[in-house]
């Protein structure tokens, strides 16, 4: 594993795997982030993955920058690169269309195709969540089959609710809190995709894959009363490795 | 029983040593703005260090104390005062129930004060700190800043300390007009011409209205030229007082609220010791950046937090 490493002032060290966007290399920084987090470095305050590189922040009083980077070379030399994380899947139910999902029709009238097939190619495939960031619990998320052509709308909308669903070619994010955003809306979740007052705020973490699962507009209503009483269980299984 | 506020001020918020562990899930961690000054409110009250206390912008709130409580002010002078008599700062004073606290304009020296009560203010922890992010309306009372009429609780609040007469420190003395911050190159230095990094270096900015808890906009007389992909990279991790480029090529120095994120080039980083210089920094100033290695910045950090230190053993070690 090729690693370099930059100096983020005094207290950040971004060690950079790779330089593209890819399943690849995001695995690696995965693999050194869980190194790390298994095997803590005393100093290390906290650790942000990104597509293509992991951020250390740490105290200089317990650790300087030299001695932190001959640790961490010595970790990405000693590490076994054969160890594959769990593929972790969640079934993320989403309601497609209508004052949910006010772009899929322009959507299907871009990709010229039907509403029902914009919706199997946004449901029938599992995405990656590379990082989390931009806002607490935001995914960045991206599938590898089929992707749509369309792009950001022309002119972005001022506010879009929490839950929405939004996609442009393999990209698809839900928004966690009300924001403004450019991307087109296809759908909406009835899940909290933020709740700072659950055991754990984020739906998605970094690393984990999601598979959207479609529901009538009834079903949304339902689960959604399910989740604001936190009763609604979240279906997970284990991605078979590829 | 604890502190009831009768005006607010235009900026007061709670905040604590900040929120760590979540960045990863998009969250920044808050905290102070001068961590200096925060360290040495909760040192002269006897607190510990990261305990929660108020953050006070320009204009300072008008609080009843409404029951017995040691408090100290640091950081920016807003002229303090107990009951309409103007109080030193940087000292431990005893507040009775029913005074008045009162702060008014930033003056010459700073613009950001710390409010502490010994014991500590009653606020609840989200995601374990007391520190409020406004943007995603996370910690403090509500997520949000000090209103008028609020109510904060006192967890422990005593009336006396040991080494009452002794428990003041120095003043800061913050930058006047011009600031020189201290700068490590990296992490995209490299996306940047050798001349484009000297003339960083070479030609000052100026703090702009764009000055809040999240970033200082600058602006430069000569935007900063990109050398590639317009000044976008792939996203990555960004830290306080990392200098991000946007395409404009005018600079945003990251602050307490900063994204955990994000997709610009960052040409540099504040060290830390300079961001309280620039915390208490007000639009209008000149910024000039001076260039050091990590090595030196490490050095007068730690040298930094040996004198916080220093005054922390001589006011509250016990005898």
């Amino acid at each position: 594993m090729k690693a370099e490493f930059l100096t983020v002032g005094d207290s950040a060290v971004s060690i950079q795997l790779g330089s593209e966007i890819s399943l690849e290399i995001n695995r690696l920084v995965r693999m050194l982030y869980k190194d790390i987090e298994t095997n803590p470095i005393d100093g290390v305050v906290e650790m942000v993955p990104t597509y293509a590189s992991l951020m250390v922040h740490y105290r200089a009083e317990t650790i300087e920058y030299k001695k932190l980077i001959s640790i961490i070379e010595e970790r990405i030399n000693d590490m076994n690169q054969d160890v594959e994380e769990k593929h972790i899947v969640k079934e993320i139910p989403i309601c497609y269309g209508k004052d949910l999902g006010p772009d899929l029709e322009l959507c299907a009238s871009i990709e010229g195709i039907s509403e029902d097939e914009i919706i199997r190619k946004h449901s029938e495939h599992i995405y990656y969540a590379y990082m989390l960031g931009f806002a607490p619990g935001h995914a960045y998320m991206s599938r590898f089959e089929e992707p749509f052509s369309f792009k950001r709308r022309e002119s972005p909308r001022i506010k879009i609710a929490a839950g929405s669903i939004v996609a442009m070619e393999s990209l698809s994010n839900f928004i966690p809190f009300e924001q403004p955003c450019g991307w087109n809306i296809l759908g909406g979740t009835p899940l909290k995709v933020c709740d700072y007052k659950r055991e754990d705020p984020f739906i998605v973490h970094a690393g984990e894959y999601v598979k959207f699962t479609p529901v009538s507009i009834k079903d949304y209503e339902r689960i959604r009363e399910l989740d604001l009483n936190d009763r609604y269980i979240i279906n997970t299984f284990e991605k078979a490795v590829d | 029983m604890g502190i009831y506020f009768r005006e607010s001020g235009i900026l007061t918020t709670i905040q604590d040593a900040g929120r760590f562990g979540y960045q990863q899930f998009g969250v920044s961690p808050a905290g102070p703005m001068d961590t200096k000054a925060f360290n040495l409110a909760n040192i002269l009250v006897g607190n510990k260090r990261s305990e929660g206390a108020l953050e006070i912008t320009f204009l300072g709130p008008t609080i009843v104390v409404e029951e017995d409580n040691i408090f100290a002010v640091t950081g920016g002078e807003l002229s303090p005062t107990l009951n309409d008599e103007n109080i030193p700062m940087y000292t431990a004073i005893l507040a009775k129930a029913g005074d008045e606290i009162k702060f008014g304009m930033a003056g010459a020296n700073g613009c950001r004060a710390y409010l502490s009560f010994a014991g500590g203010l009653d606020v609840p922890e989200v995601m374990g700190s007391k520190a409020t992010l406004l943007r995603n309306k996370l910690g403090g009372l509500d997520g949000r800043a000090i209103k008028k009429e609020d109510r904060i609780g006192f967890v422990n609040p005593k009336s006396e300390l040991q080494n009452m007469e002794s428990r003041h420190l120095p003043i800061d003395i913050y930058p006047i007009k011009e600031t020189v911050l201290r700068v490590i190159t990296g992490p995209q230095d490299g996306n940047f011409s050798k001349e484009e990094l000297r003339n960083f270096f070479w030609y000052g900015a100026e703090i702009t209205n764009e000055f809040d808890r999240m970033g200082c906009r600058l602006e430069r007389v000569e935007p900063l030229k990109h050398s590639f992909n317009n000044g976008n990279i792939m996203t990555d991790g960004i830290a306080f007082g990392s200098i991000q480029v946007p395409s404009n090529g005018q600079p945003i120095i990251m602050l307490a609220d900063r994204q955990s994120t994000g997709g610009y080039a960052k040409i540099g980083n504040v060290i830390s010791v300079d961001l309280p210089k620039l915390a208490q920094s007000k639009p209008g100033y000149k910024v000039r950046f001076v260039s050091v290695s990590i090595e030196l910045a490490q050095q007068l950090y730690n040298r930094q937090l040996k004198e916080i230190n220093d005054y922390d053993n001589k006011l509250n070690s016990e005898e």
